[in-house]
């Protein structure tokens, strides 16, 4: 088990600034994700420590050992890829064996931990199989099993689940988190999700053009984002002349104490989406504020009608 | 200082290092042998263009130019409006035995073009049976010999490089893209030739000009049904063979020319195309038309016909083989004194055929696979450059590259004239394009992060390569391996420069045949061609079926 160094780490294409001076320390058997929009560099960021792409200036360490001139092959990576990357010409038990014959792992011990690794990911019984006879979720496992079944120092995880549907997105994610903090692997986990990278994460690096944007616990990203792009990646966020308001910091003056601060317009549009409602209010001065509320069959709003909200003072936060 | 060269790129620049040392070698040198030969006159020590105003101050090379270039326009003509509403048919109305006609259709690729002249000259020409037959009628009619008889062979052997790009082409039309026009008011007819035809053209376009390009650097055809029109790639042969000085200047000026013609040919052909990409977002194959009992009628009619009269030379020439020939003249006892005197004569021609074609076949895949893998899977300039010079053999006339063969290999620190590794590295070269054009096909549907997930599991490049690509790759590998094996068992133009001696191959065999008038060898060594073409494709069709019934 190893914690993971980056110090000043750069790529470009061509004039483009992949990966811009990134500096990054995560921890032993820590889930660290890195969080982005498409092109902020993450993905290079990942394929860097997977060495798979060359960096132009900067290292990389696994504990003490600096990894970043290996060749891919010798860095002792675990890694998943967002479409699976399942050979299709092995079976099931043929690509969970494929990195243990690689390290020469042979006969009894090779079967047992094949069937380990499968029974881990809940294969059991499915190593004779085939690729092409497995659904998405199924191929998903069998990368996971093969990524794990070397016990390497280090896990990747590259968008692991875009391929999958929304309600296996859920939970498979759940799956992955527990697996590996049972394992205590450190891992690395990119994704553009950020419920996604807040439900897994125990850290997460939001990135953006190529430099990282914030690292920090999920919870303390979304209540306190350093910037206007952290605070509006992480979610739907109301920039107000005195600072920054989440949507369920709001509530309806009435429900509210009586020292908060009050917000008064007309709303606009009122959106029912089971447990929550939500609503977007038209202050007198313009500013459109989004407000989420609990479901309350006890109250009725439609547009046009004249809300005021109250929020927390204590909840506002101070952008640059 | 260690060297720095990155960890990931090492083994795409050790294949292209590799790659670029055999193409420089055995592609490049000799083309550069025949360009100054060309320039340097017949004792080969001074520059001039003496020999350009020579060739063609000359009417007879002038009127090669404009034969060689007639014949091919009309040929491409001809194939492409036979193909075309062919390619249509197949593709969109209702005909039946499609698989079988397919199969059919696509024989004359791998059959030798110059069996179906011979076998038109036995059946049309001045002795021919046909001929003979309708002349005790009283019917009499042109003479196939010449222009006429050389497209009409172009046109049977060539039409299926128009036939199949242009199916797929039909097929690759997105519904929907019919459905909108039909939908805005147009008729089927105007949709057709207002939306489909126009989205189908660069395909047509694209077989047209392998036909185009086949016409130039053709051989055998026009040696056997040319007479005394002259034909580049025959004179550049003749020239070559002719040319007692030192330095073969003529046949170098013919042989630049026709690098030079089919050059430009491709460039126009790209700058043509690279504006008009039509790919549509297609979902399904479009549907089958319904049309009425007529034009079902006249279409299988149509399909069915032209197969079968694209094929009927090669079954005449097998048939024939077993017929007696006294001189010229065909006499219908049937014994297999033909192929006797052939094998009795000597069995090493076949047996070169065989080795050479094995030998060839081999190492193609060796070459092309890996070269197919950087051009593929490596973004620099460098790939790019060499998938160019990989592709470069395809514009080469066989007869071109051979007499640079000759003049780069006869002499000095490689010496390989007289043996049979010149002809098995001259087949390899000419065709590496075709290996790479296919493995490359194949490597575009393998998702680079197989390869990324066998590295980080521990396994080298090479080990990667060996353990996740090849097996991927298998049945493109092996289908590209038969196909060269076909290709280079009827090869002519390039073997009948390079062979000596011993070493003489079946198609040598029936080359000297004709040349002398032996009718009855030159029938017997053609159907033994022909076997030797099919059986290889027989078994990989039954291979490839049982693999895809797994």
């Amino acid at each position: 088990m190893t914690g993971i160094v980056i110090e000043g780490a750069a790529r470009s294409f061509g004039s483009v600034r992949a990966v811009d001076g990134v500096d990054l320390t995560v921890g032993d058997g820590e889930f660290f994700t890195l969080l982005g929009p498409s092109g902020c560099g993450k993905t290079t960021l990942l394929r860097m420590i997977a060495g798979f792409c060359e960096l132009d200036a900067g290292e990389i360490r696994f504990g003490a050992r600096r990894i970043h001139q290996l060749p891919a092959h010798t860095r002792d990576i675990g890694m998943v890829f967002q479409n699976y990357a399942v050979f299709p010409n092995l079976t099931v038990a043929g690509n969970v064996a494929y990195g243990l014959k690689a390290r020469k792992v042979a006969g009894a011990e090779l079967a047992k931990r094949v069937d380990e690794a499968l029974a881990l990911v809940q294969l059991a019984g499915y190593g004779e199989r085939w690729p092409h006879q497995l659904s998405g979720g199924q191929l998903q496992r069998v990368a996971i099993a093969r990524a794990l079944v070397i016990r390497p120092q280090v896990l990747l995880f590259d968008e692991p689940l875009s391929n999958l549907d929304a309600r296996l997105r859920v939970s498979m994610r759940a799956e992955i988190r527990e697996l590996q903090k049972s394992l205590g692997i450190t891992a690395i986990y990119v994704t553009h999700d950020q419920e996604e990278a807040m439900s897994v994460s125990d850290r997460i690096a939001l990135m953006q053009s190529g430099k990282l944007e914030q690292v920090g616990a999920p919870a303390d990203i979304y209540r306190n984002p350093a910037s206007r792009f952290a605070a509006e990646f992480m979610g739907t966020t109301n920039l107000l002349s005195v600072g920054a308001l989440r949507p369920e910091a709001l509530r309806l003056a009435a429900d509210a104490p009586a020292g908060w601060p009050r917000l008064a317009g007309v709303l606009v549009r009122a959106e029912m989406l089971g447990p929550i409602t939500r609503l977007d209010v038209r202050l007198s001065d313009g500013t459109l504020v989004r407000a989420a509320l609990l479901d309350d069959p006890g109250r009725s709003m439609i547009a046009g009608d004249t809300v005021t909200f109250a929020y927390d003072p204590a909840r506002l936060t101070d952008l640059p | 200082m260690r060297l720095a060269i990155p960890h990931q790129q090492r083994m795409p620049l050790a294949i292209a290092a590799l790659g670029f040392l055999f193409l420089g070698l055995f592609l490049l040198y000799p083309l550069f042998n025949v360009f100054s030969a060309s320039v340097l006159d017949a004792e080969g020590e001074k520059f001039t263009f003496a020999n350009y105003l020579k060739v063609l101050g000359r009417p007879f090379y002038r009127a090669a130019v404009t034969n060689t270039l007639t014949i091919g326009v009309i040929a491409t003509i001809t194939t492409t409006l036979i193909s075309v509403p062919f390619a249509f048919a197949l593709a969109r109305l209702p005909v039946p035995g499609k698989a079988v006609i397919l199969a059919l259709a696509a024989m004359p690729l791998v059959l030798p073009s110059f069996v179906s002249a011979y076998a038109i000259v036995l059946l049309l020409g001045r002795a021919g049976i046909v001929t003979q037959w309708l002349n005790s009628w009283g019917i009499g009619f042109g003479s196939i010999y010449g222009a006429g008889g050389i497209v009409l062979v172009y046109t049977l052997t060539l039409y299926p490089y128009v036939l199949l790009p242009t199916m797929a082409g039909f097929r690759a039309v997105d519904v929907s893209v019919e459905e909108a026009a039909q939908s805005l008011g147009s008729s089927p007819r105007r949709t057709l030739w207002t939306v489909t035809l126009p989205i189908v053209i660069p395909s047509i376009l694209a077989g047209g000009l392998l036909v185009f390009i086949e016409t130039l650097e053709n051989f055998g055809v026009p040696f056997v049904l040319a007479e005394d029109m002259p034909i580049f790639a025959v004179e550049a042969f003749k020239l070559f063979i002719g040319e007692t000085a030192p330095n073969p200047s003529s046949a170098g000026v013919l042989g630049v020319l026709l690098i030079l013609t089919t050059a430009a040919v491709l460039l126009i052909q790209r700058r043509y195309l690279s504006a008009r990409r039509f790919a549509t977002g297609t979902r399904a194959a479009p549907p089958i038309l319904k049309v009425g009992l007529g034009l079902r009628i006249a279409a299988a009619v149509y399909c069915w016909t032209v197969v079968l009269l694209a094929l009927v030379p090669f079954f005449a020439i097998v048939v024939l083989s077993f017929m007696e020939f006294r001189g010229p003249v065909l006499h219908p006892n049937f014994s297999l004194d033909n192929f006797r005197i052939l094998f009795d004569r000597s069995m090493r021609p076949l047996i070169n055929t065989l080795l050479f074609a094995t030998l060839a076949a081999m190492a193609v895949t060796l070459v092309g696979v890996p070269i197919a893998y950087v051009v593929t899977r490596v973004r620099s300039t460098l790939a790019t450059v060499l998938d160019v010079v990989a592709t470069l053999p395809f514009a080469i006339a066989g007869t071109v590259l051979a007499i640079g063969f000759v003049v780069s290999f006869n002499s000095g620190w490689l010496i390989l004239t007289g043996g049979p590794l010149i002809m098995v590295l001259a087949y390899t070269v000419r065709k590496v394009p075709f290996a790479v054009r296919s493995s490359s096909a194949i490597l575009h549907q393998i998702d680079p992060s197989l390869e990324e997930a066998s590295i980080s599991l521990g396994r080298s490049p090479l080990q990667t390569f060996a353990r996740i690509l090849v097996p991927l790759m298998l049945g493109g590998i092996l289908s590209g391996f038969v196909l060269t094996w076909v290709t280079v068992a009827s090869e002519l133009s390039a073997t009948v420069v390079l062979y000596s001696g011993p070493w003489r191959t079946l198609t040598v065999v029936m080359f000297q045949a004709l040349e002398s008038g032996g009718g009855g060898v030159a029938t017997a060594a053609a159907s033994t061609l022909i076997v030797v073409t099919l059986l290889p494709i027989a078994l990989l069709y039954r291979l490839v079926r049982r693999y895809e019934l797994s």
